[in-house]
């Protein structure tokens, strides 16, 4: 019996010779979201391909709702949802025909359309040809389209990207509604503030690895460096910037000497983003 | 498979498909070539095959000949007055009945007719009147007729007229234009757009993707070819022979199609493919438009099994056994493309589909 919604196993896939994913194992539970980050080129679309079965693993296994994906793909992608990062929708016809399109390639013979398309902020424009519409309307279609069959798992891949912050918050709490509702979600995304915000777990992916998968709070914990930072008046009544590093045998001390020694304009302290944890496990940025 | 999917699928497809510039594209230029040919050759509205008759004695085979809808009958009184009018053109064949004729028939005396044919006189127009004559004799005589009949061709053109020749070239390209190229730009149009990585992360098979399609450009190649053989007044006496013939080169038209669909990546490329590539497919018709070259090339060419029969039943009023060989290699040349189809979707991973 596998467990998790989400099961990989040694995944590996090549183009052309060229390794993009080097045998990475993970599972991702029922319910949970998982944060898929790493820069361009890092594997995460590949994997993402092999997960929901449009690419066949060159070696290892991927097991989704206990199921095989290379041996029950068309089973498996009935129960899954899928958002694309790039548009792909039929931009001639609306985004009711659009809709009620892959509603009965499902086989869901109740689908109101309408009800989907006001869930994600597009409702009175559910007749308007897609080619209308703006790209923050087209990403929230594409959404609505991921789940209108109410997936058991839902893939996203970079869904707020280039968005207005209206539309990235209204699928954000979709994302969070979808949750809610029970499915698993595998979120890749560039973006720290999403994948800290909506995910459970985030995994970092760097050149077809995964380097390092845990929660937001414990990858800070173990690689993450707190410090304080202050803005102190010089001499020369010039403002410069302190830094004391906290969590360290040396920290109060250092802390001390910082108030006494000097004139501390403002203080504040400063916790690890995903992006600086991710810098300092591969030594390169998320965005490249 | 599922029927449902494909008929869900087949449906956005002829809702979608007259959208798409090439769908109009494929529909009226050979309509439009076809009915500039048929003004250019004054065949747009045709005249009904006519045949003159010498009866010295009379004969029950004149009465009948006047009552049949699809030929028009001239009577004269003497041979020679029958001979100037074939050579003339004011009639297309002539046939002069022995005194006797009649009673012999009747009696199963075997009898030999001379046919004066005019030289200019459209294939089609020989083949009804050669087998409305054949027919009339078998109602008079009762049995099988014991007639031979002898042509003479007469007049300064002894061959195919051009509207005849052109016939081959305009059917093949009602029947590919439609069937290859509306399936060909339609998945060429969804990977470019990507609308197929999204179908394919549904229930739906590429195999039930590209049967939609394909059934899509096997209907329009079909609704192309008969048009173009009712504007040319090519059906002939065989109208069921020839849509199975149609049908079955549409099969071939939507099938490469679907195979150029699945290999190219971008509509340039299909068009680059579909000028160097043109020769394979109309090899047979241009062949056939000049007869000092050897016609037994045109048999390298798949195209010239669906060419052929249709030539056959539509110009020279062929019947099933004339053009079953042909029709049989069709259907094998068929029956290969869908296996070489299938196994394309198969090894789908490593072609364009998923580039």
């Amino acid at each position: 019996m596998i467990e998790g919604a989400i099961v990989a196993e040694e995944l590996t896939y090549s183009y052309n010779g060229l390794l993009a994913v080097d045998h990475v194992s993970f599972s991702v539970a029922e319910g949970e979201i998982l944060g898929f980050l790493g820069p361009n080129g890092a594997g995460k679309t590949t994997t993402v391909k092999m997960l929901t079965g449009q690419l066949r693993p060159k070696q290892g296994r991927a097991y989704l709702l206990g199921m095989d994906i290379t041996q029950h793909a068309k089973k498996v992608q009935g129960q899954i949802g899928v958002c694309f990062e790039v548009t792909n929708l039929y931009e001639q016809m609306t985004a009711v025909e659009n809709l009620k399109l892959f509603a009965r390639l499902f086989g869901i013979r109740r689908f109101d359309a309408e009800v989907l398309l006001e869930r994600v902020g597009l409702a009175g424009r559910g007749n308007d040809r897609v080619e209308t519409y703006s790209k923050g309307m087209k990403q929230r279609l594409m959404v609505a389209r991921a789940i209108l069959n109410r997936p058991k798992v839902l893939f996203l891949d970079e869904p707020t990207v280039g968005l207005d912050p209206t539309s990235a918050e209204a699928i954000r709490n979709i994302i969070l509604e979808e949750r809610k509702r029970g499915a698993t979600v595998f979120l890749t995304t560039h973006d720290m503030l999403d994948a800290e915000k909506l995910s459970d777990r985030v995994a970092f992916m760097n050149q077809g690895k995964i380097v390092a998968l845990d929660t937001p709070h414990n990858l800070k914990q173990k690689y993450g460096r707190r410090a304080l930072k202050a803005k102190v008046l010089s001499r020369d009544g010039e403002l410069e910037d302190r830094e004391v590093p906290m969590d360290t045998p040396e920290t109060p001390r250092l802390v001390q000497e910082l108030f006494s020694k000097e004139k501390v304009v403002t203080v504040h302290s400063e916790e690890a983003t995903l992006e600086d944890i991710f810098i300092e496990i591969t030594g390169r940025g998320l965005v490249e | 498979m599922s029927p449902r999917r494909v008929a869900i699928l087949l449906g956005k497809e002829l809702v979608q498909g007259p959208k798409n510039f090439i769908f109009v594209w494929v529909i009226v230029g050979p309509v439009a070539i076809s009915l500039a040919l048929s003004l250019i050759f004054g065949t747009l509205v045709g005249e009904q095959p006519r045949l003159g008759i010498v009866a010295e004695a009379g004969s029950e085979l004149v009465r009948k000949a006047r009552e049949a809808a699809t030929i028009a009958v001239r009577t004269f009184n003497s041979a020679s007055a029958l001979r100037q009018a074939v050579q003339s053109g004011v009639v297309d064949m002539g046939v002069v009945l022995p005194a006797d004729f009649d009673t012999s028939i009747r009696k199963g005396d075997k009898i030999t007719l001379t046919a004066f044919i005019w030289g200019e006189s459209p294939a089609r127009s020989r083949a009804i009147l050669g087998v409305t004559l054949i027919n009339l004799v078998r109602e008079i005589a009762g049995q099988e007729p014991p007639l031979e009949v002898q042509s003479i061709a007469l007049g300064e053109a002894v061959e195919i007229p051009w509207n005849e020749r052109l016939l081959p070239l305009i059917v093949l390209m009602a029947v590919f234009l439609g069937g290859m190229f509306l399936p060909a730009t339609s998945i060429i149009s969804e990977k470019e757009k990507r609308t197929l990585t999204a179908l394919r992360v549904t229930p739906t098979t590429l195999e039930e993707i590209f049967l939609a399609k394909g059934l899509v450009g096997i209907g329009l190649s079909l609704f192309s070819g008969v048009i173009i053989l009712v504007l040319n007044q090519a059906f002939g006496a065989q109208p069921l022979l020839l849509v199975l013939v149609l049908a079955l080169g549409a099969v071939m038209a939507a099938g490469l199609g679907l195979l150029l669909g699945a290999a190219l990546k971008n509509i340039t490329t299909l068009f680059a493919v579909w000028k160097s590539g043109g020769i394979l497919l109309f090899g047979p018709a241009f062949i056939y438009m000049f007869p000092q070259i050897p016609q037994w090339i045109g048999r390298i060419f798949p195209t010239y099994y669906i060419l052929q029969p249709v030539i056959e039943v539509s110009q020279q009023g062929a019947g099933w056994t004339g053009v079953a060989t042909n029709i049989f290699i069709l259907i094998g040349l068929d029956f290969l493309l869908i296996v070489s189809i299938t196994l394309a979707l198969k090894r789908s991973e490593q072609m364009a589909l998923l580039a």
